[in-house]
Order: structure tokens, then C-alpha cells, then sequence
């Protein structure tokens, strides 16, 4: 591995007592597609939170180009869990995707036509143009996501972290973001990705997180998403497990069941 | 001139309190008005106490330190004790109080606070102490201060407002590009300290909630673009207090109250109007 896009070194953070990451330990390589994994509550979204400065860990650290992420900032890009935000904020899409020109003008000065095109061009990406004006109270949840998608993309970074992008958005919205990803990997961008459905991870990722809490596994998906693995990372929820497993034979063997 | 004193006075407090009001609102923290005015109390005492003065400045330098004390502690509890914001405001805010209460009532005995003037104000008689301003013209001096903070919340509010935009709506998004939200909150809790301290001292506290909570809530109900929410909570605001002011006048009532009633009745209006109007949730598939 050449320098680790993300490195986390002994990470813990402890919510009161109660830990929702511990001890924690890895690399993540540049250009790929990584997903991050676990049950709920195994402090996915803690995990990326603390990449971004979002809480402060009780312990250890993170580094994004093997930098402070203060250094780097500018390329990096989140995308917060959709459910965090108030939908029925008084704002048009408009307004939310030029949030990603913020920090780039600084929070005093006019927004550039530079800036417009950006915006533009972001909400083009992610077919919402036409929605522009909308107020986002009136959006659906795959639409909501849209937006916070073009917002990343506005903000033009080199590293995107999303949480659950995937979640409650509609099949058409599910495609559009595969595509997506597809093509910003095609462009040397790399993406990290909190996502919860296990059918569609080995199609989605080339490089997993397993988390429950702790570590669990951390590797190229042909490598970690593996029964025994999958059994260590979701514990004792065995009839998800068993249809995972059942899914690998029906990969592994189809001939079996025609 | 009178009337035209009452109603100016009145206004003014209302842009103040629908502009901070606003903010509170989307970020769900409207009661904090209501804890600052009286968290203001022991600030009132040791500005009382070291300037040997009731005279206005100390006082009012105390009552905005105390009241952003109280923002203070109360972000505090919620960072720190992970308590709800809802439950962190009303623990702090009654503790400041009482604290107030305890100093005064021991050391005190000769400070002229008055329990009735701090809830319901003293609207009526702000015309007693006029300030000459240009020849002939006079303002009070309530009034004068009052427009001094309108010039500085507008000032400050335009300053900072894609600040206070982006952190109001997505504070998480914010820190991660780099944004110092904890600077945005006080930067809003001076600006709420300020309007609350001014604004209390000449309508009283249960109308400066009226004022943070009613025009912006109006406004919430009727557009969705922050930009025009700010400026029609104003023109609530304003509405509310002229309307207001004659009502009282007519029915030979407290000002405070009846501007205080008129908002909630112009609320409700628009409530029933808009929720048979509009469907606000119009979700349009792909």
C-alpha cells in the first residue's frame, strides 16, 4: 500500500462510559471504493465522525494524507446521515448545495459565477437540477439525498466520506449513486462509505471495514467478506448471517440450485 | 407623541427579538430567551453592587454578562452532561435565578427591582425619560438604546449570516469543513443576551418571548426561504405592536399583554389558513 488515505491509530471514543468505538486500528487505501460495515450502533457513524473533527476521540488519532485533517481539509468531503437535518428547514436546494462553496470563499464573501458553476454543474450530476429552487421540505428521501450528494460534489474534493447514502432512498436514486461512484473512482477519487445492506456490498465495494465497536476486519472485500468474518462482525444475529452465507453458496456454486 | 413613543419603542423590540428569534427557532432553542431574562438577575446585583449605581450602563453590562454566563453553562450541560438542551436551559437558568433572588433579598434591601416591572415591563411609562436627539426632537431613552442594538443586530446579522446559516442548518456539515461552530453560537447568544437584556427591561419577559417565538413562527408557516422568513418576522413584528397598541388602548389594557395576545391570535390565523391551504409535504417521485 502506498500512503494510506486514512489511518486510524488506537481510536476510541467513549460516549459517558460507554464506548462507541475501541481501540481501533487501520489503513485505507487511495482510489478505491471502501465500505464501512457493522450492526447498528457498532459506531460506524462515530467512526466517520471522528475522521472529520465531528466528535473528539477519548483516545488515539486519525490521519487523512498521512496529514492533520486541518492541513487537508479542503479535499476532503462529508456527507452527514441524512436523517441529522432538519428537512423542513426554510431553504431551497439551491441553498443547501451552495453550502459546498462555503469554505472555499470563505463565509464573508459573495459566492463567484465560478462558484454558480460549480453549483450548476453538481446539481446536474445528480439529475436535481430542474429542482433547484425547491424548497427541500418538498423532497423525497432519495431526492434529500441528491442534494446532499451534489453539496459533496460542489465542495470538489478528492476524498468523500458519506454516511448511508444508501439509506430509505428509492431504486432509482440507489442506481444513480452507483453510477456515480462508479465514475468518481474512474476519476481517481476515493470514497468511504457507511452502509448497512449486506447483499449489495461485495457488487458496491473493493475494500471493507468490518466493525462492531471494535475492529473487526479490514481488507479487500474478496478477502474479509467471508462467513467466519461475517459472523464475528454481527455477532449473534444469525438469521441474517445465514442468508448471507446462503447468498455466497448460491455465488460460489449456482449450478447447485437449477 | 406618546403613542408614537409606545409603538416605536415596541417596534423595535420586535425586529430585534424576530430577527435573534429566527435563528432560535430553527435550531430549536427559542426558550433560551426566557433563561436569559431571568438569568440576568445576579449580573443585575454585582453590577449593582460594584458600580453602587442603579444607573443603566453597569447595569446593563452585568445583566448581558450574566445572561451569556447563563448560554455558557447551559451549552455546557449539554456538551458536557449530555442532558437535553431543553433540560440543561431550564436547570441553569432557575439556578442563576434563584441565585439572583437569594443576593438581593440578603444584601439588597434598598435595590430597586421590582417583580412586576421585570415580568410584565413598563411599556406605558417609557416616555418618562426623553433624550434630546436633534433641536426639538426628543426620544426616550429606552427607545434610544433599543435602536442602537437594532442597528447592531442588523449590522452583525448581515455580517455573519452565512455563519449563522450553515451552522443553524447543518452544524455537523460545518465542522467538517472547517467552520468554528462554538464561535457562531456565542457570536448568536451575544446577540440573543443583548436583545433579551435591552429588550426586557422596557417590555418585560413574557412579551420578549412573545416577540422570539410568535413573528418567526408566523413566518416559518409561510415561506420557505430563510432570507424572507427573517424579513417577514419583522413585519409581524411590527404589525403585532401596532396592532397591539391600540387594541390596548381601546380596551384600556396592559400594552404588553395585548400585543402578546395579538401575536398569538395573528399565529393562529395564519395556522388555520395555511394548514387548509397548502399541503406543505407535496413529495414528487422520479
Amino acid at each position: 500500500m502506498a500512503i494510506p488515505i486514512i489511518e486510524a491509530h488506537n481510536l476510541t471514543v467513549l460516549y459517558g462510559r460507554k464506548p462507541a468505538i475501541w481501540n481501533i486500528d487501520f489503513k485505507l487505501p487511495e482510489g478505491q471504493v471502501i465500505g464501512i460495515m457493522g450492526p447498528n450502533g457498532s459506531g460506524k457513524s462515530t467512526l466517520l465522525k471522528s475522521i472529520m473533527g465531528v466528535v473528539t476521540p477519548t483516545t488515539g488519532y486519525t490521519k487523512v494524507y498521512d496529514q492533520e485533517l486541518n492541513q487537508v481539509r479542503h479535499k476532503v468531503s462529508y456527507v452527514p446521515q441524512r436523517q441529522e437535518i432538519d428537512w423542513d428547514f426554510p431553504a431551497s436546494v439551491w441553498d443547501i448545495v451552495s453550502m459546498g462553496r462555503f469554505h472555499v470563499r470563505g463565509l464573508f464573501k459573495r459566492l463567484t459565477s465560478e462558484d454558480n458553476d460549480i453549483i450548476q454543474e453538481s446539481l446536474e450530476k445528480v439529475n436535481m437540477l430542474g429542482f433547484a429552487k425547491r424548497q427541500i421540505s418538498q423532497l423525497s428521501g432519495g431526492q434529500q439525498q441528491r442534494v446532499f450528494l451534489a453539496r459533496a460534489i460542489a465542495q470538489q474534493g478528492e476524498l468523500f466520506l458519506m454516511d448511508e447514502p444508501f439509506a430509505g432512498v428509492d431504486i432509482a436514486t440507489e442506481e444513480m449513486i452507483v453510477d456515480l461512484l462508479k465514475e468518481m473512482k474512474g476519476q481517481g477519487k476515493t470514497l468511504v462509505i457507511v452502509h448497512h445492506d449486506l447483499h449489495t456490498a461485495q457488487s458496491y465495494f473493493d475494500h471493507l471495514v468490518l466493525m462492531n465497536t471494535r475492529l473487526v476486519a479490514c481488507g479487500k472485500t474478496s478477502d474479509v467478506f467471508t462467513d467466519q468474518i461475517l459472523t464475528d462482525t454481527y455477532g449473534g444475529k444469525l438469521t441474517t448471517i445465514s442468508k448471507i452465507s446462503q447468498e455466497l453458496e448460491n455465488k460460489e456454486f449456482p449450478i447447485r440450485h437449477q | 407623541m406618546n403613542d408614537f413613543y409606545i409603538i416605536l419603542t415596541a417596534c423595535l423590540v420586535a425586529i430585534n427579538c424576530a430577527i435573534m428569534g429566527s435563528f432560535l427557532v430553527m435550531r430549536k432553542m427559542v426558550m433560551i430567551g426566557d433563561a436569559i431574562s431571568h438569568a440576568v438577575l445576579p449580573g443585575i446585583f454585582f453590577a449593582y453592587i460594584i458600580s453602587g449605581s442603579t444607573s443603566s450602563l453597569p447595569i446593563l453590562i452585568g445583566a448581558a454578562s450574566s445572561g451569556i454566563l447563563a448560554t455558557i453553562i447551559i451549552e455546557w450541560f449539554t456538551q458536557k452532561a449530555r442532558l437535553q438542551s431543553d433540560a440543561s436551559i431550564g436547570v441553569s437558568y432557575t439556578l442563576l435565578f434563584a441565585i439572583g433572588i437569594i443576593l438581593i433579598s440578603k444584601f439588597g434591601a434598598n435595590a430597586d427591582i421590582d417583580q412586576q416591572c421585570v415580568l410584565y415591563g413598563e411599556l406605558e411609562y417609557v416616555s418618562l425619560w426623553l433624550e434630546p436627539i436633534i433641536g426639538d426632537f426628543y426620544l426616550p431613552r429606552q427607545t434610544l438604546i433599543l435602536g442602537v442594538v437594532c442597528i447592531i443586530i442588523v449590522l452583525a446579522v448581515t455580517w455573519g449570516y452565512k455563519g449563522l446559516f450553515i451552522t443553524t442548518f447543518d452544524p455537523n456539515f460545518s465542522i467538517s469543513t472547517g467552520i468554528a461552530i462554538g464561535f457562531w453560537h456565542y457570536f448568536l447568544m451575544s446577540g440573543v443576551s443583548l436583545t433579551t437584556v435591552v429588550s426586557f427591561e422596557s417590555v418585560g419577559a413574557i412579551l420578549v418571548i412573545a416577540f422570539l417565538s410568535g413573528p418567526p413562527a408566523i413566518a416559518y408557516l409561510l415561506t420557505g426561504n430563510f432570507k424572507k422568513m427573517l424579513v417577514l418576522a419583522c413585519a409581524f413584528g411590527i404589525l403585532c405592536s401596532i396592532v397591539g397598541y391600540y387594541l390596548a388602548k381601546l380596551l384600556d389594557v396592559s400594552v404588553a399583554g395585548a400585543i402578546s395576545a395579538v401575536i398569538g391570535a395573528i399565529f393562529t390565523i395564519v395556522f388555520v389558513i395555511t394548514s387548509s391551504q397548502k399541503s406543505k409535504i407535496d413529495v414528487i417521485s422520479d
